[in-house]
């Protein structure tokens, strides 16, 4: 499939643009503490929101690739692909080096036939290193996701204090998003990370187009190092699409350590003006709770989301949910490699 | 050769005060390292012969081994030397705080210390949680008034924004002490944004972490000890604390100190630009990006969880388990 078919699909889709006024949808996080109660996915559909000013819509909740590659199976990761995609969901998040590959090559696999209908994006992982670097890693990311082009391809985890100059030296991983979108192999271009909205903030400052930045977004980053309050508004400015993760702290840590129930949690993330919450999800009860979420989303308003942000603020003040940002336990095995750092098993936290 | 083992240090003016510490102050968190107690004691000796007055500790330093053998190591030498611990509430109350003093004076065998400091300011929390009412605010401040303490101070190695909102409680801090390197003075530098503010008030600055911590950046070739300690003594500090596990790496650093020439600020800057591109990352000063380097104690009063590898958890679970017999007994 081309990528100008593609193209014509999302002018198609078009037509609902709610423009960005009300409040929106987002979408969330890791892996969440499912009720015991089996969930029923009402019938309808995930919402579609605008995607920043690239005149695309994407489902309000988005599907974390990286649980894709912790679920147990191929089968079950399949069967978590289909299902999202029956109810709307069709932002679809990966990584170059999730799991070394696996998660790219189930969603390749789960994707069979469904391309059309999904918007894909994975991450590239040079992690400072050079431009060509980052093209093989696309040509790799390409032929493992089964696909000619992707919707959309961000730097992945800036989080290091020096990676917004790495990436912006001469022959750096800027020149490979251009260079990529040039070609038509991308149609959007973005970057993520965990860390600290100073590093966000240092990337946008080199007002490279970006399409798209993903951050994290939850009730406790509301009043802790915050994304929402520093790098959300300057996004929505640029009108670049914010994608939220982490809405339940990486994996369940606000739900595990009581501070939001995993609804008020994710609708929090959604409620916040972002084209889309990714979420981690790697069973089919997770996803069934995060559907009935979403497709019942209905904005929280100012008053509640208000309320939920003091809810949190005692356990927010210092990190203790947030470990992305006070600690290395999210910061990836290449990441650290690049920048010569201790392992995971050697730094834990 | 310079003698080493009865030398002299240069002595500093500690802030405002009268008080004169030797530029060189000796670490005890490495301490606890040391093989036994009989070479730590000797280690102990050997120091103040060499001419340290500075003394580091810690209350939850090696579960108080550290205070137990620094007390045995200055019996009888108590008066020549000015005696630092901290106090570790993280956050609780002041009435922890106080019974962590008992206890440290009981292990350091002395009715009261030159300098009591609030260990680890580390979450950007730890500012409101000290000065809150019935913080470790009050403790300082009762302590000094019954003259169990002389000064009183804090310490922290995680961000310079932390021990600025300290400074910003308006307490009346005689002493702050930080990670001051040539790394440190191109990654979110204590050296750039806390040092000069510290001068301006007269506080006494005390610097720590000279050597990374552990050596890290010595061991990978990108700095020597003697550059490294040297460029952390030049700064404008009354003393650079460091740590020694062993009489090797006190009497290299004895010799260091004894001979200290401060470097000029053309070397200092030349320095700096050397260990830039190795600064930009952190990757030598993982204090400030992990907790690696945070005590148990900080953690769990936190809220943050252990880290199993780490040895400060392991002498914790070791010091809780029960030792007595199981019964009936286990047949293997």
């Amino acid at each position: 499939m081309s990528a100008k078919v593609e193209w014509n699909r999302r002018s198609f889709i078009k037509g609902a643009a709610l423009a960005g006024a009300v409040p929106l949808i987002a979408g969330g996080s890791m892996a969440q503490q499912p009720s015991k109660q089996s969930q029923e996915v009402p019938s309808g559909q995930v919402p579609k929101k605008p995607l920043g000013r690239t005149g695309v819509q994407v489902s309000a909740m988005g599907l974390g690739g990286y649980h894709l590659g912790s679920a147990e199976t191929e089968q079950a990761a399949n069967e978590i692909v289909a299902k999202a995609l029956d109810h709307g969901v069709d932002f679809f998040d990966n990584a170059w080096e999730y799991h070394d590959g696996l998660s790219e090559e189930r969603l390749g696999k789960a994707l069979r036939g469904k391309r059309q209908q999904a918007f894909v994006m994975t991450k590239v992982c040079t992690h400072g290193r050079d431009k060509k670097i980052a093209m093989r890693m696309l040509e790799e990311s390409l032929r493992r996701l089964q696909t000619d082009h992707l919707d959309l391809w961000q730097i992945h985890e800036v989080v290091y204090d020096n990676d917004p100059d790495l990436i912006f030296a001469p022959n750096g991983a800027a020149e490979a998003l251009l260079a990529a979108k040039q070609q038509g192999k991308v149609r959007f271009i973005g970057f993520t990370g965990h860390k600290d909205p100073e590093i966000h903030l240092k990337m946008l400052s080199h007002d490279f187009p970006f399409d798209t930045i993903q951050m994290p977004l939850n009730c406790c980053d509301a009043t802790f190092r915050s994304f929402e309050s520093h790098v959300l508004p300057e996004a929505n400015r640029r009108g670049i699409a914010a994608l939220g993760m982490k809405s339940l702290g990486g994996s369940g840590e606000l739900v595990r350590h009581g501070a939001v129930t995993p609804e008020q949690g994710l609708r929090y993330a959604m409620s916040l003006p972002v084209a889309t919450t990714i979420s981690g999800i790697d069973t089919m009860q997770v996803l069934d709770q995060n559907l009935k979420i979403a497709v019942n989303f209905e904005p929280f308003a100012a008053g509640e989301m208000q309320a939920l942000r003091a809810q949190c603020r005692v356990v927010a003040a210092d990190g203790r949910l947030e470990l992305f940002k006070m600690t290395t336990k999210y910061d990836g095995k290449v990441g650290r490699e690049q920048h010569h750092f201790p392992t995971t098993q050697e730094l834990p936290l | 050769m310079p003698q080493s083992s009865s030398g002299t240090i240069p002595l500093r003016k500690f802030g405002r005060s009268d008080a004169k510490i030797s530029a060189l102050g000796f670490g005890s968190h490495h301490l606890g390292e040391a093989p036994d107690e009989k070479t730590a004691v000797e280690i102990v000796h050997q120091a103040v012969d060499g001419g340290i007055t500075f003394f580091d500790n810690c209350w939850e330093y090696r579960r108080g081994k550290t205070e137990v053998w620094m007390g045995i190591g200055l019996k009888g030498r108590r008066d020549k030397v000015f005696l630092m611990t901290k106090t570790c509430p993280h956050g609780r109350d002041a009435g922890l705080a106080l019974q962590m003093l008992e206890e440290s004076l009981r292990r350091l065998q002395t009715d009261h210390l030159d300098l009591w400091q609030v260990h680890g300011m580390a979450f950007d929390n730890d500012a409101d949680l000290f000065i809150r009412p019935n913080g470790a605010a009050e403790a300082l401040e009762k302590a000094k008034k019954d003259g169990k303490v002389r000064f009183v101070g804090f310490t922290g190695h995680h961000n310079p924004k932390v021990h600025l909102a300290m400074l910003n409680t308006g307490f009346p801090f005689d002493s702050v002490q930080m990670p001051l390197n040539a790394f440190d003075a191109n990654f979110r530098s204590f050296e750039q944004q806390v040092l000069p503010e510290l001068i301006k008030r007269g506080i006494a600055p005390l610097g720590m972490k000279p050597l990374n911590g552990h050596g890290e950046a010595i061991k990978n070739g990108a700095i020597t000890a003697e550059e490294a300690l040297r460029y952390a003594m030049s700064l404008p500090v009354a003393t650079t604390i460091t740590g020694m596990d062993s009489l090797e790496v006190l009497r290299q650093n004895l010799q260091i100190a004894q001979n200290f020439t401060p470097m000029s600020e053309a070397e200092m800057s030349a320095l700096r630009d050397r260990c830039k591109p190795d600064a930009a990352d952190g990757r030598f000063e993982l204090y400030k990006l992990s907790l690696k380097f945070d005590n148990p104690e900080a953690r769990l009063a936190h809220g943050f969880p252990l880290d199993t590898q780490q040895f400060e958890v392991k002498d914790m679970f070791g010091a809780e388990m029960n030792t007595g017999h199981p019964w009936p007994e286990k047949k293997f």
